[in-house]
């Protein structure tokens, strides 16, 4: 088995090249004056920082932190009881109904987009089929309800891994030691199901929190989140204008970053090789 | 209460909340299906059935080169990527416990790093490494997202292996490399295939990292899209009728994996 | 004189800074059956290994045949192994995973079905061949190991543990199975366990190990009648230990008293261990006895009673087949051949 190590080498080379590296390179950027494309001198600043300062870049953190935390709250409140209710079922069917939930996920999330904005615009083509006129395009409302059903399926699927995992022995002893029914749910099955939730939450608050189509869609642009503010930074002033924004840019992916690491870290405390990831 | 009314009550408001889970995330699907027979090309309003975009989808060249290039990219991407991810967990699961939990720390960055940073960090790399954006960045970008998905199915199934398989094949004659190939590949199989599974549809639907990486020429089905709803003039409702021929094929899929292993249960059972 | 296969001299082996292995010399001769005993951890399994060439030694030699193999892999050696929990290959079925190493070495296709046919007859396993073998029992696996090392005609058999995971039952009957293999096949086994039972029953050749050394080499009735130290005779059956000092050739003092014994060639008033076996102690009428105490427990094992009987403080082990009450006062007595006495302990 030692002499297996060697294969892990290539991998270490491998994550360097596309983890280590960038990850210093937008440290850097994030704390000089250094221009990515021109070169030249630079010197070491915090003057970044004052894009948190920015009246768009507050609106945005202060948008994406309420609708993520909603969403991932949400997905959390209705996920929990689907999975608890999925890992109930005979396990065939239970299985079945988790991966017709994630099936969804295959379809092109762009085009999901497209089918709520249908579904929020009055008098349109989903009027016709369903009677329904939904008036919320452009709400936030919309983008909440669009983010709950985009995200649901990655909360429910690792909870449902660890629920489905769990040794019924457990709930019977518990009863057997005289808890009643709010017993054995808060001091057995929440506790034991807390990595799956963890790592439900991280699949859902990062990409909520950093999601740049569906805000810009749903929401006709009024409502920007972070991930329009690094899609505008890095993608779209870079292409005409200053090296500023590049670094900009890349303090605010940092920050992420370092949120999402944390969070990771947070999570391997229950499960440290992350397999409830997937 | 009853324990028996009780547990009614539980299953009944479990049932609702699956019902609203299935609603919430069904009806997109739902509504793509039904643009995808929606006689009309803006779709403001249901103008009747019709299949014309299933035909445009084969015989209009519209949407042929993001469509091959996705196919192309997610074939090459999965195939690469289990290679390597299948060699990658032998390697980390054969470490010492706190080298391999530390690995498995950052095998999973990418899992939860937001994509758009993943996407940011790549394009850095590209730059500096000088790389043209286009179909070999985008390929690279796939392989390296792909990774750690295989890894991380392929890792549980190794740790349920017998420790001394591998040595046993060495014993029994086989080289080193053989005896990865013939006593540990064969018994995480289907590890392999399913990270393999996930390595091609994170590949296969991916917007925001081939958006990053593939500067202005190359397109995906994705990015193809991004453009033509940001300007509406090109855009084709055969985009929901190849979103519907996916969906169907992966419901399809299922049933199939589903009652093939029915099958075996069955065999086994006599 | 049989002829030597295999030597080890001077093996050193650490892990991680941790010594498994110092000064390590070993010869294991040809058809012998040897076994490496000693409590987990004591380095054996690493000796296994070593001479099947899945690990290297830090300082030392391992010659086969004469030969030195230190930088040989495994698949160019002339040795199988036996692994513990059997490694079996799970997507193979019973007759795949013995033809193994046939196919690996590209022996031709009739005479892999001859040989392996012929092999699963030897291991009690003919027609199990398309079995999966997941469908086997623990025992049944543990055949099919076997069978799948020996089809090699291997000049050396490792087998780690290879019963540990039998009931007892079973491994009683695999220990006579397995000597009586090793009796047909003219193979030299080399054989790792703990339990010092089995090291006995099946053994011509018992090494016993501690903390990376070999504290003992003989046949079994070697280390068993005539323990080396405190360690081995404790290791290898029940034993009452007893500090004591050697007076004189043929006298040894222990607990207070003198007794004649068999052993010689120690210095005047050495200090010595005394070991006397449970089974050796009889029952004299405490008038005419040197050792006189109380019953303290009783506990019947089967063949014999356990009896505790404290003597001065002091806990004496007897087993025997006659009956005492607790709290009787009983007179020991022991033959003076069945007195042995060893040199202190310097590790203990």
């Amino acid at each position: 088995m030692r002499r297996l190590r060697r294969y892990a080498i290539p991998f270490v080379a491998w994550m360097a090249v596309f983890i280590v590296v960038p990850t210093l390179i937008l440290l850097f950027l994030s704390f000089s004056d250094y221009s990515l494309y021109d070169g030249g001198p630079f010197a070491f600043t915090f003057a970044r920082f004052e894009i948190f300062a920015a009246p768009l870049v507050l609106t945005a953190i202060g948008n994406s932190v309420a609708l993520a935390g909603a969403t991932t709250a949400a997905c959390f409140l209705i996920g929990y009881p689907v999975a608890l209710y999925l890992s109930h079922l005979p396990e065939k069917t239970g299985k079945i109904l988790m991966s017709l939930l994630i099936v969804p996920l295959w379809s092109n999330m762009l085009l999901r987009i497209v089918a709520w904005e249908k579904v929020f615009t009055p008098d349109s083509f989903f009027t016709d089929l369903t009677g329904l006129s939904i008036d919320l395009l452009g709400s936030k409302t919309a983008i909440l309800v669009g983010m709950v059903a985009m995200y649901l399926p990655f909360m429910v699927f690792p909870i449902y891994s660890v629920l489905e995992k769990l040794d019924r022995g457990l709930v019977e002893a518990a009863r057997d030691l005289g808890a009643d029914d709010a017993q054995v749910f808060l001091r057995v099955i929440f506790p034991l199901s807390a990595g799956g939730v963890l790592s439900g939450v991280i699949m859902t608050l990062l990409p909520a929190l950093t999601s740049f189509v569906l805000p810009a869609r749903l929401g006709l642009g009024r409502v920007p989140l972070i991930g329009n503010v690094i899609e505008s930074k890095l993608m779209k002033e870079v292409l005409g204008s200053s090296g500023r924004s590049i670094n900009e840019g890349a303090l605010v992916s940092l920050s992420l970053m370092v949120l999402s690491i944390v969070l990771y870290i947070l999570a391997t405390r229950f499960d440290r090789e992350g397999e409830t990831l997937l | 209460m009853t324990a028996r009314t009780r547990k009614r009550l539980y299953q009944t408001v479990g049932a609702c909340f699956t019902a609203a889970a299935f609603l919430s995330v069904y009806t997109p699907i739902a509504v793509i299906l039904a643009l995808s027979v929606n006689d009309s090309l803006k779709a403001y309003a249901w103008e009747g059935f019709t299949l014309r975009w299933y035909a445009d989808l084969f015989a209009t060249d519209v949407m042929h080169d993001p469509i091959m290039n996705t196919l192309l990219v997610a074939i090459l991407a999965t195939l690469i990527a289990t290679v390597l991810g299948t060699f990658f967990a032998i390697g980390i699961h054969a470490l010492d416990k706190t080298r391999r939990t530390r690995m498995m720390v950052l095998n999973n960055v990418p899992v939860v790093n937001p994509e758009i940073v993943t996407g940011i960090s790549l394009l850095i790399v590209f730059s500096l490494l000088g790389f043209t954006l286009g179909f070999h960045t985008v390929l690279i970008a796939h392989v390296f997202f792909g990774v750690p998905y295989v890894v991380l199915s392929v890792m549980p199934r190794l740790k349920k292996l017998d420790p001394n398989l591998y040595e046993a094949a060495l014993d029994l004659g086989c080289t080193r490399f053989s005896a990865v190939l013939r006593a540990i590949v064969p018994n995480v199989a289907t590890g392999i295939l399913a990270g393999a599974l996930m390595a091609f549809t994170m590949s296969i639907d991916d917007f925001v990292i081939t958006y990053f990486t593939s500067g202005s020429e190359y397109m995906n089905v994705s990015t193809w899209l991004y453009a033509a709803i940001g300007r509406s003039r090109s855009f084709t409702p055969a985009a929901y009728a190849y979103n519907a021929i996916i969906f169907l094929f992966t419901i399809a899929a299922i049933i199939f994996i589903n009652s093939r292993k029915e099958k075996k249960e069955r065999e086994v059972r006599r | 004189m049989a002829k030597t296969l295999i030597t080890l001299s001077g093996i050193e082996k650490s892990f991680d800074g941790v010594k498994v292995l110092s000064d390590f010399n070993l010869s294991i001769d040809e058809n012998e059956f040897i076994t490496l005993l000693g409590p987990s951890g004591c380095g054996k399994t690493t000796c296994l290994r070593i001479i099947g060439g899945f690990e290297t030694p830090d300082a030392g030699t391992v010659a086969i045949d004469g030969r030195i193999v230190n930088d040989l892999e495994p698949n160019q050696r002339q040795i199988n192994t036996c692994f513990q929990r059997y490694a079996l290959f799970p997507h193979l079925d019973v007759f795949e995973n013995v033809a193994f190493g046939l196919r690996i070495r590209k022996v031709e296709k009739a005479e892999i079905v001859r040989r392996v046919e012929e092999t699963l007859r030897l291991v009690k396993l003919e027609g199990y061949g398309p079995r999966a073998v997941s469908t086997l029992s623990g025992g049944q696996q543990q055949r099919v190991a076997i069978a799948r090392a020996i089809v090699n005609r291997p000049k050396v058999l490792l087998l780690d543990e290879p019963l540990g995971a039998l009931d007892l039952k079973l491994r009683q009957e695999m220990q006579y199975e397995l000597k009586e293999m090793q009796r047909t096949l003219g193979i030299t086994f080399v054989y790792v366990t703990h339990d010092q039972e089995e090291a006995l029953t099946m053994s011509d050749k018992i090494v016993v190990m501690n903390q990376g050394r070999i504290l003992q080499v003989g046949t079994p009735e070697d280390v068993y009648n005539e323990p080396k130290n405190r360690f081995v005779a404790n290791f290898i059956g029940e034993s009452n230990i007893f500090e004591g000092v050697m007076r004189e050739d043929y006298l040894v003092s222990f607990c207070g008293r003198e007794f004649k014994c068999v052993d010689r060639g120690f210095a005047a008033d050495e200090p010595v261990d005394v070991v006397i076996r449970p089974e050796d102690f009889d029952f004299v009428p405490p008038s005419k006895a040197k050792i006189v105490g109380v019953v303290d427990s009783l506990v019947f094992r089967g063949v014999h009673y356990e009896i505790n009987v404290i003597v001065e403080g002091r806990e004496y082990t007897i087993h025997t087949t006659k009956t005492r009450s607790i709290g009787d006062r009983v007179g020991l007595a022991v033959d003076p051949s069945l007195i042995h006495v060893m040199k202190r302990d310097v590790h203990a």
